[in-house]
């Protein structure tokens, strides 16, 4: 938690970083950090006591959990991916971002795509595309920020004063490309109405292009930009060589070669051919070494600085997030096997395997980078170091108790939904009783979901109380040089 | 290669804002893996569908074969010339507590789906048009097919309990 000036410090000190946007970018980050995680908090609510649906439809379960998705994956881990990009590159290229008004365009617009994500999906406004549910307008708006944050990032790489790229660069470019094209192709439609539009793509190859893009979303969004942040800031944090860069630029194309063909395992046992569901377990079985190749870096990074482990909690951060991360990318090849996949599909089990991913890797990579970051934009120290170690305890068993509850409750269903009686007839052919018999796992899920917002909460004050403390002339210097 | 020591910087950390990398090699359990996975997807991709030639509809097709085995359906003279006995009614008010309460209520007093125990019998009201309608269903009306489910032995048990509650002779 020290603010020792980084050795190169002096070097770079003649550039004019924007630290300003950054600053913003983790204000949203925490924001809407704590509206997605309420939400998530109010639906495994609903889910344990059905009266929290109140009743009304823009409450109900069904126009809820499209908001939590949105928020949580667009919001919350979209703004802390533009905080970590805008900050790292700047320094690892040694020039100021390319153009400080596309930046604030990129900033508010994407806010405003946020908003109006929070109130078209309670009126059920939907695509009903999952993690692609918003309205056509919106998914324009997308793409016209996303090019613009493009422009924004390559332009930054094209006036570097360095001529190296460092590995964490390779990964932010693998999302800005892939979802950008993700995005485009699985919402290519004909609009009907402002509200309504139908896709371009009839019946299955709709479903077969809607899991390339849902996959490789998680694969681009949610893991290439967080192994980018994770080999700027771990090394960062921990100040130890990061373990090889061969092994850096081994797993990185390897993964991500490998993770656009792996969207089919969606499809397992449905109409998709039968040779797209074999395409798409055995890209992600082979997954599972690139997958792992990052999780070692990452640990292995650690080595010869295990001791700060006990007393610094960013690297206890660290360490759970990169565990997560390769404690998910072994379980969703496993869960992409035919035979396991017939047991796990459809239950809890996928929703406990998302949340371990969502949960503990980019939450808590997010909360390590905020909370080195912070005091360092800042130039102060965190105000409370023991409620981050405290955050950090009660967000990690509030994930370990959501996700057993969802193992368990997963692996329950998937056996009470195929069990047969001595009569050939399903043992359990009325749904409800399998529903009844989960209720208990709906309370720990809510018990461990309430602990991880806890935690997030925490940090917000956290953070409010350390920028409220900064030194003045810091928090006025910055603007000021920002012109 | 020979000449190999673990942990020697690269050099670039004036490139990576003062990030140092070393170029270690990989684990050797990990590349073990990676090939491993590499050379284990392509063979089980050509057993599944060239050596054993398994298939989706193969799989379930034989999962159905086996059940036909394990509990032989009656043909249809045996359902046919089956009698409504009390024991029959009595299997069959077991077979609608399991799949028909939902609709129709514990009382068999309608819901979701119509009342089995007025005066109206809107598809018809002898046994033989209860067993039609309950194998093959209104699926305009929201009542599904259930022959498929129950078979013709279940089919005919609960149409007799529903036969009698409706005020029918047997």
């Amino acid at each position: 938690m020290s603010v020792e000036p980084q050795t190169t410090a002096a070097a770079m000190s003649a550039v004019d970083y924007d630290d300003a946007i950054v600053k913003k970018f983790i204000f949203a980050t925490l924001l809407f950090g704590v509206v997605g995680m309420l939400v998530g908090v109010i639906l495994a609510l609903q889910l344990a006591w059905w009266p929290a649906n109140l009743g009304l439809e823009w409450t109900t379960f069904g126009r809820l959990r499209p908001l939590h998705t949105n928020a949580v994956i667009f919001a919350f881990t979209g703004n802390f991916i533009f905080a970590g990009v805008y900050y790292s590159i700047q320094r690892l290229l040694k020039t100021r971002l390319f153009n400080d008004v596309l930046s604030n365009i990129h900033f508010w617009g994407w806010q405003l795509i946020i908003v109006s994500a929070a109130v078209s999906l309670p009126m059920g406004w939907t695509q009903g595309k999952e993690y692609a549910e918003l309205i056509w307008p919106i998914d324009l708006s997308i793409a016209v920020i996303w090019v613009v944050f493009a422009i924004n990032f390559f332009g930054t790489i094209a006036v570097r004063k360095v001529k190296h790229l460092y590995v964490a660069i390779w990964f932010y470019m693998s999302m800005v490309i892939t979802i950008a094209v993700l995005h485009i192709f699985n919402n290519l439609s004909m609009p009907a109405t402002i509200l309504r539009s139908y896709p371009i793509y009839a019946g299955m190859t709709d479903a077969l292009v809607q899991w390339w893009y849902g996959h490789n979303a998680v694969g681009f969004l949610l893991t290439t930009p967080i192994l980018g942040l994770m080999y700027y800031f771990l090394p960062k944090s921990v100040e130890r060589p990061v373990f090889s860069y061969r092994l850096s630029i081994i797993h990185f194309w390897a993964l991500i070669f490998l993770y656009i063909w792996a969207g089919p395992h969606h499809l397992l046992y449905s109409a998709l051919p039968d040779w797209s569901q074999t395409l798409g377990m055995i890209f992600s079985v082979m997954l599972i070494a690139p997958s792992w190749g990052g999780m070692l870096n990452g640990l292995l990074t650690l080595r010869g600085a295990w001791d700060r482990l006990r007393t610094d909690p960013i690297v206890k951060f660290w360490v759970v997030a990169v565990t997560f991360y390769g404690m998910s990318t072994f379980e969703g090849p496993m869960m992409a096997i035919r035979a396991v996949n017939s047991l796990s599909h459809y239950t809890d089990w996928t929703i406990g395997h998302v949340h371990s991913g969502a949960l503990g890797w980019v939450g808590m990579a997010a909360f390590a980078m905020i909370y080195w970051l912070v005091p360092r934009l800042w130039k102060t120290t965190i105000h409370s170091p023991a409620a981050v170690t405290l955050h950090f305890w009660i967000a990690t068993i509030g994930i370990v108790l959501y996700v057993v509850a969802m193992w368990s409750s997963g692996i329950t269903q998937g056996l009470m939904w195929r069990a047969i009686d001595d009569a050939g007839q399903l043992q359990y052919p009325i749904f409800m009783d399998t529903v009844l018999e989960l209720m208990p796992f709906y309370a720990i899920r809510l018990i461990g979901g309430t602990m991880y917002l806890t935690g997030m909460l925490m940090a917000c004050w956290n953070i409010l109380m350390t920028v409220r403390g900064a030194p003045a002339s810091a928090a006025a210097a910055r603007p000021a040089t920002a012109k | 290669m020979s000449n190999y020591t673990p942990d020697q910087v690269l050099g670039h950390s004036d490139e990576a804002d003062g990030i140092e990398e070393y170029d270690n090699r990989l684990p050797r359990w990990w590349v073990g893996l990676f090939v491993f996975s590499v050379a284990w997807s392509p063979a089980y991709a050509v057993h599944y569908h060239f050596v054993a030639e398994r298939s989706q509809a193969g799989e379930w097709q034989a999962e159905m074969d086996a059940a036909a085995e394990r509990w032989p359906q009656p043909t249809a003279e045996a359902v046919a010339s089956m009698t409504v006995t009390p024991e029959v009614v009595a299997e069959g008010e077991a077979i609608y507590k399991t799949n028909c309460i939902a609709c129709h209520g514990p009382e068999l007093k309608g819901g979701i789906g119509p009342d089995l125990t007025d005066a109206t019998w809107i598809h018809g009201g002898s046994r033989d048009q209860i067993v039609a309608t309950v194998t093959n269903g209104v699926t305009e009306k929201g009542m599904p097919p259930w022959g498929p489910v129950l078979g013709a032995e279940k089919v005919f048990k609960v149409a007799a309990y529903v036969h009698q509650k409706g005020g029918g002779q047997y």
